[in-house]
């Protein structure tokens, strides 16, 4: 399967900015998670293992997504979508609960998080529905099977509840339709719906926790020491770390826990105070570099699937990391949505590797046959 | 492999729209990188500033109380560290579960914490709040163990008064509290901060400004939940200075003999002494008293009531504020008047038959045969009522009172304490002005003679009276503080000037020194008791009816109808240097308040001679005579 001539197409440029990023991420997870000893001297902290074992499981990932052709997975990929479904509807029957939601299944060693492995698996089918249609994404026959593809794996993880990650599979869909040719039109009406809905979404759908988290971000002042609190936080942590930061491990807002989740949600927030908005600027750039280069990897695709999977795939990535670096700076509704690539967790970690691997596996594969 | 590849026509719309992708995603994070840039480059020194409150906390340093020494420099009053558990209202999450964590942890009353809560609802938030003062042990240990429930909660290490003698002098010293929101707002309490411990009452009040010192400050790093973390910062800590020791003119040793003698006795009242060369004040008490450590930890509300509403009044300081009839101790100021406005010489006789009637009513002696033919020397001796009846009525009131002001009766003495009351020596005028009857009856001039009537006293004033018989007229100013420290030593403090002065005669208060001699060491003086040895005490005794003899008859005896005893001494008869009042509150006799002072003079001279101080009397010592003089068949009269 792994011809020795392909080893040389590997967009390692690509793969060195992801591992740069993920390092970096590793960074800010040690210096927020730092163990400071009553007697004086510390460690770090066992997130940091956590987080550099995931790596490696990722590496792992990325490695065996990438022998594998990706055609071979997309063939498959109903088998690795109904898979994913039952998981998903596993995890709500027997899951692990923590935090008043359930997301996890128990492996022992390692608490497996299958909503991440979701967007691969709606990008792979959709790609695959897609890439294998002559007449692409023109009918609205097959926007609706491709809808229905979209729909289970979003509700399955929505009711968990865990609305940030089943709102990243909207980009997917979007991401491989668009590039499948739907027409802006009907991308506005689907826009114009959404937003007619939305007081009736707000209404019947949203919890009272989500809505006063935006009224929250509406106005954060209103509510200094509840839910605002997050967000003025978010403000005064990436604002008080100027141009050049306060240095590594120097940060006030993240060590002193002034700042939640400060290595999950905020940890852009961290590198922001800790880093400066020269360290901000050298992490937007990677991140911009990976997209764009991944967006190009989709454009020198043999086929349609792979140009539609690396595209859905990107465009998952590429909201998250626009979403969360917004919500970091106190710029968005404050929502469990990780950062790819530098946020703690494992299961994100390996999936977003795991990702990476099927992008490096379309590029390097655009000459075979 | 099965694929789709892709046609040149898709590939043009698939490039075309690859890049319109590429273009979205450059501008989302053009946008964002500006985003950053304001808050970072822009806005930084406002978010700098904000984090810097986050995470710098100035925590206030009480700063300990002067301590006070008495007139050898041993300690009086004195700190301790005691341990409070204060609110950091910005740090608490949950403000309402917090106080109810804490009243479960600590087994405090939540309506009582809630309350000094709200109290000081308009401090800023970073400012802790005292919940709990002088914590003890387990309720700091209990709060630690739950300091993760507990954010915004914390212990402070402050100094606390400490009043090692508990009730001794009580009065004398007062008491601290916190600032009371109505202080706050006048200009003497200007730059002290709510929730601030100052003097409530006695010389902590009095001598508060010099007491308080300044309190110093701590910045450190603390976290979210507010816990201190990190090394201190550099020229963080600005030490706390310490108020200023005062010594005051009260010597330890005669202040415990006088709680001794009086606890000995088993009465209540009130003692003054105080040295009339200089009005020193030499010990002070009222009794019953309190307990100064109680409201050093922050009295709880049961204590404070019961202080308020007991019977006994243990917050009123009698020495000051309690006003009596003076009885016979008021005689010296008739005689010295007599002499002094020419009415009568020092060997001017009365005759005494028991009693004498005065404009159509007859007034009794106290001594039922009467003293027959007798001078003013003996008649101060023997307490003769006939004999000062004469000379009053000679005097009328007017002059009475004139000579009764001038010694200090009936005025506020001037002593450095706050609350201080006035008596009231009658004249024409007061009741012209503050009586609905307007005129002075002659006969009314008759009560007055002998300290009846109108006339009343504080124990304060009847010291200050003694004080300048013994002195030859100079009404000194009883005052507490000897010296101050001036921040690297005890500088004296000059003593306040007098409150007049007046030209007596040596020869004519001679006479009612001499009388006043007798009482003490004549074969028929009245406080016979309180002699000394060598030392030529002098004193009178008073007696101060509580009710008339009539009403007594009607009310039968109770306890508290029972009569007060005064005694007032100076010692010794030639340059004294000691004078005072004992007070025995329903005393029964006034003997009873001589032997209280005979164990204050007794300690005063032993120490002066070197010898060693007498010990705590016991009851027997002091040969108390409980007789009631009313009782039925007792055939035992009261001295006057």
């Amino acid at each position: 399967m792994f011809e020795r001539r392909l080893y040389f197409h590997i967009d390692w440029l690509l793969l060195g900015a992801v591992l740069l990023l993920a390092a970096i991420g590793l960074s800010m997870i040690y210096s927020t998670t730092y163990v400071t000893l009553p007697e004086g001297g510390g460690h770090a902290g066992p997130r940091f293992w956590v987080q550099l074992y995931a790596v490696g499981l990722g590496m792992l990932a990325l490695v065996i997504l990438l022998a594998l052709d990706y055609r071979f997975l997309a063939e498959h990929s109903l088998v690795l979508y109904v898979g994913l479904v039952l998981l998903l509807a596993y995890v709500l029957l027997f899951g692990l609960r923590a935090g008043g939601s359930t997301r996890w299944i128990s492996l022992g060693f390692f608490n497996l998080q299958p909503s991440e492995f979701g967007r691969l698996a709606l990008a792979l089918i959709l790609a695959m529905y897609f890439g294998e249609n002559r007449r692409g994404a023109r009918n609205y026959g097959d926007l609706v099977i491709a809808a229905l593809f979209f729909i289970v794996p979003f509700l399955l993880i929505a009711k968990q509840p865990d609305l940030g990650t089943a709102v990243t599979l909207v980009p997917v869909c979007f991401g491989i339709a668009y590039l499948a040719g739907l027409r802006l039109r009907f991308i506005a009406i689907v826009a114009i719906a959404a937003v007619l809905l939305a007081p009736v979404a707000w209404k019947v759908a949203l919890k009272d926790y989500q809505k006063s988290r935006i009224n929250t971000f509406l106005d954060p002042e209103k509510d200094p020491r509840g839910a605002g609190y997050q967000q003025i936080q978010a403000r005064i942590t990436v604002g008080s770390g100027g141009i050049k930061g306060k240095g590594f491990m120097k940060g006030t807002q993240g060590q002193y826990k002034f700042l939640p989740v400060a290595d999950n949600d905020f940890i852009f927030s961290v590198l922001a105070e800790e880093q400066g908005f020269i360290g901000v600027l050298v992490a937007l750039g990677l991140y911009l570099f990976v997209i764009l280069r991944s967006l190009e990897a989709a454009r020198l695709a043999k086929d349609r699937i792979g140009a539609y999977l690396v595209g859905g795939i990107i465009s998952g990535f590429a909201f998250q990391v626009i979403y969360n670096v917004t919500m970091s700076a106190g710029l968005a509704p404050v929502k469990g949505l990780t950062l790819p690539l530098m946020s703690y967790g494992g299961s994100s970690m390996i999936a977003t590797l795991a990702a990476f691997g099927l992008i490096l596996n379309v590029r390097m594969r655009r000459f075979t046959n | 492999m099965p694929s789709t590849p892709l046609m040149p026509d898709d590939r043009r719309s698939l490039t075309q729209r690859l890049t319109a992708l590429q273009y979205l995603v450059a501008v989302a994070f053009a946008a964002l990188a500006i985003g950053f840039w304001i808050f970072q480059v822009a806005q930084h020194e406002k978010f700098r500033e904000m984090a810097e409150e986050n995470h710098l906390r100035k925590l206030p340093l009480p700063a300990p109380r002067g301590v006070l020494l008495d007139r050898e420099g041993r300690v009086l009053v004195d700190n301790q560290n005691s341990r409070n558990i204060a609110l950091v209202r910005e740090q608490a999450r949950n403000l309402d579960q917090t106080l109810h964590i804490l009243a479960q942890a600590t087994n405090t009353d939540e309506a009582q914490l809630r309350e000094t809560v709200e109290r000081r609802r308009r401090d800023p938030p970073y400012r802790p709040i005292v919940l709990i003062e002088n914590a003890t042990e387990a309720q700091y240990i209990a709060t630690m163990a739950r300091q993760l429930e507990l954010p915004g909660i914390l212990a402070q290490e402050v100094p606390s008064r400490k009043y090692p003698g508990s009730e001794l002098a009580a009065h004398l010293f007062g008491y601290v509290g916190e600032v009371r929101e109505d202080q706050l707002a006048r200009a003497d309490y200007e730059g002290v901060e709510p929730g601030a411990i100052i003097g409530q009452a006695g010389i902590e009040f009095a001598y508060n400004k010099f007491l308080m010192g300044t309190d110093g400050s701590n910045t450190v790093v603390v976290n979210s939940v507010g816990r201190e973390i990190g090394k201190p910062l550099p020229g963080a800590l600005v030490p706390a200075r310490e108020g200023r020791r005062i010594q005051l003119t009260i010597d330890a040793d005669v202040q415990k003999a006088t709680e001794d003698g009086f606890e000995a006795s088993g009465f209540n009242g009130a003692a003054v002494v105080l040295d009339p060369r200089n009005g020193e004040v030499l010990s002070f008490t009222s009794r019953p008293a309190y307990d100064p450590n109680a409201f050093a930890a922050g009295i709880d509300r049961a204590t404070w009531a019961e202080l308020n509403t007991d019977d006994l009044r243990p917050l009123q300081n009698r020495a000051l504020q309690g006003r009596y009839s003076p009885g016979s101790t008021f005689k010296m100021a008739v005689g010295l008047a007599g002499l002094e406005e020419g009415v009568i010489t020092p060997d001017f006789h009365v005759f005494c038959g028991g009693g004498q009637t005065f404009y159509g009513r007859f007034f009794k002696c106290w001594q039922k045969g009467g003293h027959g033919s007798i001078d003013l020397r003996h008649a101060i001796e023997q307490s003769c009522d006939v004999f000062f009846y004469t000379v009053g009525n000679m005097l009328g009131v007017d002059r009475i009172n004139k000579w009764a002001t001038l010694f200090g009766l009936g005025v506020k003495s001037g002593i450095d304490l706050p609350n201080e009351l006035q008596g009231l020596v009658p004249s024409t005028a007061w009741k012209a002005q503050f009586t609905k009857e307007k005129k002075w009856y002659a006969g009314e001039t008759i009560s007055v003679a002998i300290g009846q009537g109108q006339v009343s006293v504080t124990p304060i004033s009847l010291a200050v009276y003694t004080a300048t018989l013994a002195n030859g007229g100079t009404r000194i100013t009883p005052h507490l503080v000897k010296a101050m420290d001036d921040g690297a030593e005890l500088k004296p403090v000059p003593p306040p000037p007098p409150q007049s002065k007046v030209d007596v005669s040596r020869e004519k208060l001679q006479a009612i020194r001499d009388g006043m001699w007798l009482v003490v060491n004549g074969d028929r003086g009245t406080a016979r008791r309180a002699r000394i040895e060598g030392k030529d005490v002098c004193g009178k005794t008073g007696t101060a009816q509580v009710i008339s003899n009539q009403g007594r008859t009607a009310a039968r005896t109770t306890k508290n109808l029972r009569d007060h005893g005064w005694f007032t001494f100076f010692a010794p008869r030639d340059n004294p240097e000691i004078a005072g009042v004992v007070f025995l509150e329903h005393g029964i006799h006034s003997a009873n308040a001589a032997s209280v002072a005979k164990h204050i003079l007794e300690t005063y001279f032993a120490k002066k001679d070197g010898k060693p101080l007498p010990p705590a009397p016991t009851r027997d010592d002091m040969h108390l005579d409980l007789r009631d003089p009313f009782a039925r068949g007792s055939g035992v009269v009261g001295d006057q």
